[in-house]
């Protein structure tokens, strides 16, 4: 019923069932069972469609495809594990191959070194409690200005609420870079805040 | 000046904002806080702009028309998956009835598709012609233009030497593309000045497009030439003479069974 083989390779990985000896999720009806898996995150999968692509049009046919392959891939869901973050990262890996995917992958990401964890800065300032967050124009372009592996990780973990063991699944990196990359994207977030003291940039 | 206190480092503060510190290591945070009014404030910061943050982060809902086909998306594909399953044996007379009917449809159909595939085809090569089309690949080296591939493509392929290539024929660089919804990768030759794309594309399961095979061998002044091995399709469409495009094609074709 599913062609394994019609899954791109780079789709398959993201797929692989965690215990070789799957089962269905539902043996009488499993698109049923992914349609209500998936309809609920629907607003979220758009949301961070948009995101990624900043277009309606592009976000609209990456939560498409995502749904296409999801659905074609959903025999190697495991039951009972996380399919958030099973379609999120369905949703990233479309989103790679995407034109606005590669052009975005060709500017450079300086990594901070993922064993290095930010220590310095740690006696707090100040200045951590002078940001002013009544200002969603502020905020927002504060977020706009994120790089955007920073702004990914952020979102997924403030907007989406997924663990940083599933972040690490979805940007398929390693714990520490998410972790790093969360306190990055905040402390970004913070200067940037702070010079607006609320105004609009 | 050193402080008698060691105040949280933003990773921990961060792990416990998020709720991701284990219980032991939650509870010494907790005793920290008790007594240090510093971090106090800088948590109850850090939950104020992740409340904020998750607030500006749901921003982009999806217009109506859009969560309509969506959600009609998610709804039909089941259906059209049930189907498959459902066929009770009174349909079956149907079935015989409307497999005589698409034997016949088959062929009009096949024609459809190729036509529109060359249409496609030459509508993407007609694109990489404008000026302000820049390749995503601008190298005439083929170990630039390969790697390049990796992890964007779904399969693998081998470019010709520039030694091995027809007289006057130059890699310019390569390009990702969709064909038929599948992914692709454009080449980008030139023969005596004249561009050429080469189309890549995989041929495995279901994925193996006959239309390929079936398309017209000119379009619109354009000569559209096709060639294949057991795993790859590769089709070619210029506006340079036929006899130097098919150069150029068993010379791609050749490489990938080098030796």
């Amino acid at each position: 019923m599913f062609d394994t083989l019609s899954v791109p390779a780079f789709v398959a990985v993201a797929m692989q069932p965690r215990n070789p000896r799957h089962t269905m999720p539902s043996a009488a009806a499993p698109s049923v069972a992914f349609e209500k898996l998936a309809l609920p995150l629907l607003p979220s999968l758009y949301n961070h469609a948009f995101w990624l692509t900043r277009n309606h049009a592009e976000a609209e046919d990456l939560v498409q495809e995502t749904f296409s392959k999801a659905l074609r891939a959903f025999d190697s869901f495991q039951p009972n594990t996380n399919f958030k973050a099973w379609i999120f990262r369905i949703l990233r890996n479309t989103f790679l191959t995407s034109r606005t995917g590669i052009a975005t992958s060709r500017t450079v990401f300086l990594e901070d070194h993922p064993d290095v964890l930010d220590t310095t800065d740690a006696s707090p300032t100040p200045e951590d409690n002078l940001i002013r967050l009544d200002n969603q124009a502020a905020l927002h372009a504060a977020l706009e200005q994120l790089q955007p592996p920073l702004r990914e990780a952020l979102l997924l973990c403030d907007v989406e609420e997924v663990k940083y063991k599933d972040i690490a699944l979805i940007l398929d990196v390693p714990i520490g870079t998410v972790m790093s990359r969360i306190s990055r994207a905040r402390r970004t977030l913070r200067q940037l805040l702070q010079p607006q003291f609320g105004e609009i940039q | 000046m050193t402080q008698a206190i060691e105040h949280l480092n933003p990773e921990t503060l961060n792990a416990f904002i998020d709720d991701e510190l284990p219980t032991s290591e939650q509870e010494g945070v907790q005793q920290h806080l008790a007594g240090c009014h510093q971090c106090t404030l800088r948590v109850l910061s850090a939950t104020q702009l992740k409340a904020a943050t998750a607030r500006a982060g749901h921003r982009f809902a999806p217009p109506a028309d859009a969560l309509a086909r969506l959600t009609a998306q998610l709804r039909r594909e089941p259906q059209k998956t049930a189907r498959i399953y459902s066929i009770r044996p009174i349909a079956w007379t149907a079935l015989a009835a409307a497999l005589v009917l698409a034997i016949s449809l088959i062929g009009w159909r096949q024609v459809h598709q190729s036509n529109t595939l060359s249409a496609e085809l030459l509508d993407q090569h007609l694109a990489t012609l404008s000026s302000a089309a820049t390749p995503q690949v601008i190298s005439t080296d083929r170990h630039t233009v390969k790697p390049w591939f990796q992890g964007r493509l779904p399969f693998s392929f081998n470019l010709p030497d520039s030694g091995a290539l027809p007289p006057d024929a130059t890699l310019k660089g390569a390009d990702l593309a969709y064909l038929s919804g599948q992914p692709a990768a454009l080449l980008l030759f030139t023969i005596h000045k004249h561009q050429v794309s080469v189309f890549v594309i995989q041929r495995t399961g279901i994925s193996d497009n006959p239309a390929f095979s079936r398309m017209a061998n000119n379009r619109a002044g354009f000569s559209i030439h096709y060639a294949a091995t057991r795993d790859l399709r590769f089709i070619a469409v210029s506006d340079v003479n036929p006899a130097d495009l098919d150069l150029l094609v068993s010379a791609v074709v050749k490489a990938q069974s080098p030796g």
